[in-house]
């Protein structure tokens, strides 16, 4: 009852400063730029005229897989700084300005003040993606050819685990400061040094949450889940968790005046 | 720290009657500069407050519109919160503060930063909402202190210096004094005064003469007679009961040499 009173405060204030709208147009655009850029190349060449009179450029159609691939590292790249710059105020700019004090001498549990939270940016951002995967989508099966709606709908669930990830470190850097620029920086911070560090100790952390994206194409083109996007989809779930309890325990902690 | 923001070092905070340890529940608070979501409406806050404190809807909606109401808000209830004005948060501030019904409602500094408009709303506000509740509220205008409190605390120095019933707390450090001012020639009557045998000294500060005097009862027919037969140029004449400032004053004074830093 409770919770729900939080969840729906955060979808009206979501809805109120217009992040139902923009958002799921940033993701649109962003997933079809690259179907629409890749499949136009050559006219667009053509048309801008920058090529010598009999020069013959071959540039082979990509596979229907990878184009929606190019819409995903979109979104995994735009996306993510999107998401980071959406969420990075919503605890940490009702402390710094002082809401939190009136909401939190409530009876308000913690756990459900940061839950709510999370529950309403998910459901905003999912949805957006969910969007943007069907826009890019469609103009794949306009443009380039079949591909499969099943392991469409598959490879949204583990890229929404990423995604969910990406959030939960977005709320629980909100705890540890009180300004969003530092709660940004935080966030994208962690995510480039666990990047950094996949990449570099690639072997031992097969399962972790910055793999995902890179299983995404097998699954994409034959509809097969890949032991290891288990493993690491497992990881990117235990750490989210983490991360929440995290968050709750630190907020605890926190003074609010 | 009372309203559970800030974890105490040592003890705990409890309230009669109310063994649980959450007790949010039961308190009201308004904070020095209330802030809100300022993407809301005065009633959609208000609403949202008392959901938070368990209320059902239906009886959420109707405790906002009937607090709207009463602190004269109504025509304001559908506006966004960031068209308000600073005597208006107030009011609101003090309606989600007491939408629950609390035991206790803490208010910190409610008046320092209104008008005078507002402020005499707010006292009057707060006149009638010490009948509803327990009321704990800090202040540094003392005028107001001693308008509205039935009982005082004294802090200096973040050690409560002085406490009880406002008249037990005046009676004890009562001083008694009458005040004087003139149009003129004030230091005459000054060494005048001095020499009656009821007045312990005086105090020329700001225009107006204070005396302190044994028996204020005497003195005062002493100083009026001798007003009336030398014709004095009389303007103010008051037989003073300390106010709370000169209380104040007095007991931080003795704090401060019994416990100098």
């Amino acid at each position: 009852m409770q919770w729900l009173t939080l969840y729906k405060k955060e979808c009206l204030e979501s809805a109120r400063n217009f992040k139902w709208i923009w958002v799921p147009l940033v993701f649109i655009l962003l997933c079809i730029t690259d179907p629409l850029s890749t499949y136009y190349l050559p006219l667009i060449l053509e048309s801008t005229g920058g090529l010598p009179e009999g020069a013959v450029i071959e540039i082979p159609t990509p596979l229907p897989f990878e184009v929606f691939m190019m819409s995903i590292s979109q979104l995994n790249l735009l996306g993510i700084l999107v998401i980071a710059l959406i969420t990075m105020g919503t605890i940490s700019g009702e402390r710094k300005d002082g809401v939190a004090e009136l909401i939190l001498v409530k009876p308000v549990s913690y756990f459900s003040y940061i839950t709510a939270k999370w529950t309403a940016y998910m459901t905003l951002i999912l949805s957006s993606t969910f969007i943007g995967f069907l826009a890019s989508w469609y103009y794949i099966e306009l443009l380039f050819g079949d591909l499969s709606f099943t392991n469409i709908l598959l490879t949204f669930l583990f890229f929404g685990i990423w995604l969910m990830f990406v959030v939960s470190i977005s709320i629980f850097m909100n705890t540890s400061s009180k300004l969003p620029g530092i709660v940004l920086f935080l966030t994208l911070g962690t995510l480039i040094a666990m990047n950094l560090g996949t990449t570099i100790f690639s072997t031992y952390l097969e399962w972790s949450p910055s793999k995902i994206v890179s299983y995404l194409p097998v699954l994409l083109n034959n509809g097969y889940v890949p032991e290891d996007l288990w493993f690491s989809s497992f990881g990117a779930a235990i750490l989210s968790a983490l991360f929440i309890f995290g968050a709750t325990l630190l907020l605890k902690r926190r003074e609010m005046v | 720290m009372l309203a559970g923001l800030i974890k105490p070092t040592e003890g705990h905070v409890s309230l009669d009657d109310y063994k649980e340890n959450d007790i949010r529940k039961h308190i009201g608070y308004l904070p020095q500069h209330p802030q809100f979501h300022s993407w809301m409406t005065g009633r959609e806050f208000l609403i949202y407050a008392a959901q938070l404190s368990h209320l059902p809807k239906k009886e959420a909606a109707q405790k906002a519109d009937s607090l709207l109401n009463r602190f004269e808000l109504q025509e304001m209830k559908n506006r966004k919160i960031k068209k308000y004005s600073g005597g208006m948060k107030q009011r609101l501030g003090i309606a989600q503060a007491i939408i629950h019904s609390p035991k206790v409602l803490l208010l910190d500094e409610p008046v320092s930063a209104l008008d005078p408009i507002g402020r005499r709303t707010i006292l009057n506000l707060m006149e009638q909402l010490k009948k509803e509740t327990t009321l704990l509220y800090s202040t540094h205008i003392l005028g107001d202190a001693e308008e509205v409190s039935d009982e005082i605390l004294l802090m200096h120095k973040g050690a409560v210096v002085e406490s009880g019933s406002l008249d037990k707390v005046k009676q004890r450090h009562n001083v008694d004094k009458i005040t004087l001012r003139f149009a003129k020639d004030t230091k005459k009557y000054q060494n005048i005064l001095e020499n009656l045998s009821s007045v312990i000294k005086t105090e020329y500060k700001k225009q107006t003469l204070q005396v302190y005097v044994t028996d204020p009862v005497i003195a005062k027919d002493e100083v009026l007679s001798l007003a009336v037969s030398e014709k004095w140029p009389l303007l103010h004449f008051e037989v003073g009961r300390t106010t709370l400032e000169d209380l104040f004053m007095k007991v931080v004074n003795e704090h401060a040499v019994a416990d100098p830093i």
